[in-house]
């Protein structure tokens, strides 16, 4: 950069002031200096332009949003346990048995069908409340004199589980209307229904697979098997996953309290 | 921009083992260093994972920030700056292997920017308000040397004031305001070759 004397200020001290110009904090006779200078140097003149417009360019950047996880991941990396890593260190295949590797896939594929469900079915708390509910209900049919073994042909369609709902709980209201218990017995049952309700959206699809099984139990394994492949078909992920054996035994699994919803199964 | 007491407490009780605490250190300084990271480091892989090193490190020497020695986002932004430094030194050697001409050249071509450049006159924010424009200037700031850079992304984009920066950077005022000029000359001048180039 040539140095210039020219209007009291050299280039070095135009590079100085630059800044500040910029920032609008020059006045009076140092400004005018300033701008005498600008105006003649064929160095600075340019580089106040180019450094005005350097500025406007980063102004017009907007911030970007960090990514969603980002928050979770710094807490878990600091404070927690870091779960993603703990997950990876995990999986080696030689130690994985075929029931391990199974229950992966299964989860894989029911989990993001059910995550809301699944989520809250996998909480003690709720899996508490579902075997309650149904031990009441067991409590309530027996004392009104309902056979399993007129259950047996109940549909586990989700219209079906809806009728059977309401006709027990208009038959329980009628008998036990002034007793605690069926309030006890109601919202248990409303809240597991709330809980189901994800379930329900593709009854139709459902409902005839459902009929087949029941026809034909000789060819279920292989059916089954045959669904569990066809991953992109999501009702018959659906079905399978309401149907198949995976949620009850991750159940059993995972708390040892919810025996008392295979054995509702089972009842029914 | 913060309160110093506020930060102050928030420091002492974070030290002392309350989680909440930290956790609200964290909601409050998570985008501003992300934000710097992803315009000093570029990508936003790059920027998520120095992000989570900048409140690990902070989390560790957290009991050593002083707050009669400065505001707590100086302290803050001296971490990020120095975890750059390294970053940008591991990197160094990657980045020196790569062809220096061919991204650039390819990047800038990207840029479908030919109708917005005719009036060179028009203020740049008109410009810049299109995504893809804003992501020509990303990558000029990334052109820049990392001197230049930092300076630019800690006053323009951080708004961080000159003694602030010098204290994160350990040089005198002098020395900011001189590397903030050629910082913003020089992203001029990569931009206006881009647009030429379109022309
Ligand atoms: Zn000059």
């Amino acid at each position: 950069m040539p140095e210039h004397t020219n209007h009291g200020i050299e280039c070095h001290e135009f590079d100085s002031l630059l800044a500040d110009a910029i920032d609008g904090i020059l006045s009076g006779a140092e400004l005018d200096r300033f701008q005498a200078h600008a105006r003649t140097c064929s160095a600075c003149g340019p580089l106040l332009a180019e450094a005005k417009a350097g500025r406007n360019w980063l102004k017009g950047l907007s911030e970007v949003n960090p990514p969603a996880n980002l928050i979770n991941n710094i807490l878990a990396s600091t404070t927690g346990i870091d779960s993603q890593r703990l997950r990876n260190n995990v999986p080696t295949p030689q130690r994985t048995s075929l029931w391990e590797r199974m229950q992966a896939w299964v989860s894989g594929v029911v989990q993001p069908v059910f995550a809301q469900t699944w989520a809250s079915v996998r909480q003690p708390r709720f899996a508490m409340s579902f075997g309650m509910a149904f031990f009441s209900i067991s409590v309530a049919l027996s004392v009104l004199g309902v056979k399993p073994a007129d259950l047996s042909h109940v549909s586990l369609r989700p219209a079906a589980i809806r009728h059977t709902y309401y006709n027990t709980q208009a038959r329980v209201v009628r008998y036990y209307e002034n007793i605690r218990f069926v309030y006890e017995v109601e919202s248990r049952v409303r809240e597991l229904k709330r809980n189901v309700e994800p379930v329900q959206p593709a009854p139709n699809e459902a409902a005839p697979e459902k009929k087949e099984h029941k026809d034909d139990t000789t060819q279920q394994p292989e059916q089954k098997q045959e669904r569990n492949y066809s991953q992109t078909e999501n009702h018959l992920v659906l079905a399978s996953a309401r149907l198949g054996p995976s949620v009850n035994d991750a159940f059993r699994k995972n708390d040892p309290s919810v025996v008392l919803v295979s054995t509702y199964r089972r009842f029914v | 921009m913060e309160d110093v007491q506020v930060i102050a407490m928030l420091v002492r009780r974070c030290v002392a083992g309350d989680a909440g605490a930290w956790e609200e250190i964290v909601q409050t300084y998570n985008r501003r260093i992300y934000n710097i990271c992803y315009r000093f480091a570029g990508s936003a892989n790059d920027a998520e994972d120095l992000t989570q090193e900048v409140f690990i490190k902070m989390y560790r020497t957290l009991s050593s920030y002083d707050a009669s020695k400065g505001a707590f986002v100086t302290w803050v932004t001296t971490i990020t700056r120095n975890l750059l430094v390294d970053h940008f030194r591991k990197t160094k050697q990657d980045r020196l292997t790569d062809s220096i001409d061919a991204p650039v050249s390819a990047q800038e071509d990207a840029q479908p920017l030919s109708e917005q450049i005719h009036d060179q006159s028009a203020p740049p924010d008109a410009h810049v308000r299109s995504r893809e424009a804003g992501e020509t200037v990303h990558a000029a700031l990334g052109k820049l040397s990392p001197e230049l850079r930092e300076a630019v992304i800690l006053r323009d984009l951080q708004d961080l004031d000159y003694r602030e920066i010098a204290t994160v950077l350990k040089v005198p005022e002098g020395t900011v305001k001189s590397r903030i000029n050629r910082g913003r000359a020089e992203l001029a001048r990569l931009l206006q070759r881009t647009y030429r180039q379109v022309m």
